[in-house]
């Protein structure tokens, strides 16, 4: 029988014990359906999601569905939208209830003083003429100013087909800002024109991404194994899709046979009672899916699957150490 | 049947379930180390707990709460806990 031990040597064996109990129960919280972009490719608004309920205005119910929450053991909570950053009173009462991470585009600078220790992702789609192309303006400089220096706080950066032999103009600028950043795929949902990956294009991405990780080790959270994931779709010869996703939402979930998959999780609409699907939209072809959470979950959620050799286990341990590194479990 | 023989007793009928319901193998009742940490050294996380659990439950007829998941690391420490429950039951 193979056991944690007869594969890792006693470093690795270590780093496998702190992250093994951290028992992450996360949930994903729309906190409005209003933003200050309108960007194409973004799932939230492609796919109707943001007509799906009304915003619970009353913050009480915020606080008190917060409490439930904690109460139904959530340790996590992912703040999306719209931007979280325009109701900055339902984020407050997330962050002094439940270790909270914030996505948000940028342009609205969260006060430090207010939330010291909060982890913020700022969503980025480019260098300046594909956010501009995308997101309407150059969303990047405006978000770089507001955030420089700030030790909470690191890109989500979406590469697209077009950023491909262009992404360390991105990275440097990042590194000299003092931020961190974190590298995942477009998905296309939008169906714009030029924006389609193909075998090719996923291909020298990921040589990209690994060439990145490389240059710059501590501006780059990211690893290997990750890139090789969301890049192929494939983990242990099993395609992702709707069959292998792990980050549906539990009270939805009628797959059979089941999963593995995100215990606890759901994410809940701006009204606090609707839920939709999954992590992006119900709208999604799960099969080209490129979700980087959804992807770490997947790895995540199948460690005893890592347990076939010491590389196996070694490439688990550098994808949950990450996720816990973007969420703040572990430091960076 | 004395206390001892109980709880080993006990820890083989939780061995096979184990193996069973997680699928695992070069392993038996008989050679598996009821000492074995399950977290940190087989790599169980808590939705594979939470797959035994229900299987135990249905087994032994009493109830394991989530909560008590990181106390139950290895056979002999389950075997300890539904002896307790059942003790508790019967009370």
């Amino acid at each position: 029988m193979q056991t944690v031990s007869s594969l890792l040597d006693s470093a690795w064996h270590e780093r496998y014990r702190r992250i093994s109990r951290l028992n992450i129960r996360s949930s994903i919280y729309d906190v409005t359906n209003r933003c200050n972009l309108r960007c194409k490719g973004c799932f939230f608004f492609s796919s109707g999601e943001h007509e799906a309920a009304a915003d619970e205005e009353d913050i009480r119910q915020w606080e008190s569905f917060i409490d439930r929450e904690k109460a139904r053991g959530v340790n996590m909570a992912i703040l999306i939208g719209g931007e979280p950053t325009l109701f900055l009173d339902r984020v407050e009462a997330f962050y002094r209830r439940l270790p909270t991470y914030c996505a948000t585009n940028g342009l609205i600078r969260v006060s430090r003083d207010r939330f010291p220790g909060m982890l913020v992702g700022i969503s980025l789609w480019g260098d300046e003429d594909d956010e501009k192309a995308l997101r309407g303006r150059d969303v990047f400089s405006v978000s770089r100013k507001n955030y420089e220096g700030d030790d909470h706080t690191y890109y989500l950066y979406t590469i697209t087909p077009k950023q491909i032999g262009r992404t360390e103009k991105i990275i440097r600028k990042i590194a000299d800002a003092g931020l961190k950043v974190h590298m995942q795929l477009l998905t296309n949902d939008e169906q714009v024109e030029g924006f389609h990956w193909t075998p090719e294009a996923l291909r020298d991405v990921r040589a990209e991404m690994d060439a990145m990780l490389e240059s710059y080790p501590r501006t780059v959270i990211s690893c290997r194994y990750y890139h090789e994931i969301i890049c192929t779709g494939m983990m242990m010869g099993r395609p992702f899709g709707w069959n292998e996703c792990p980050s549906v939402t539990e009270t939805m979930d009628d797959r059979d046979p089941r999963p593995k998959r995100l215990i606890r999780f759901i994410r809940w609409a701006a009204d606090l009672k609707t839920t939709h699907r999954c992590c992006t939209s119900a709208t999604r072809d799960c099969s080209i899916c490129k979700d980087g959470a959804a992807h770490m979950s997947w790895v995540m959620v199948n460690k005893r699957e890592h347990m076939r050799t010491t590389g196996d286990l070694q490439n688990w341990i550098e994808v949950y150490e990450m996720f816990a590194k973007l969420y703040g479990f572990i430091p960076w | 049947m004395s206390e001892e023989k109980g709880i080993e007793q006990h820890i083989l009928r939780i061995a096979q379930i184990v193996i069973d319901e997680l699928r695992l193998e070069d392993v038996t009742k008989e050679t598996f180390d009821p000492d074995l940490d399950l977290v940190d050294e087989l790599g169980i996380d808590s939705m594979d707990l939470a797959t035994v659990a229900l299987v135990l439950q249905d087994e032994y007829g009493v109830s394991i709460d989530e909560d008590d998941y990181p106390k139950l690391k290895t056979l002999r420490l389950i075997a300890e806990y539904i002896r307790t429950r059942l003790q508790e039951k019967a009370a």
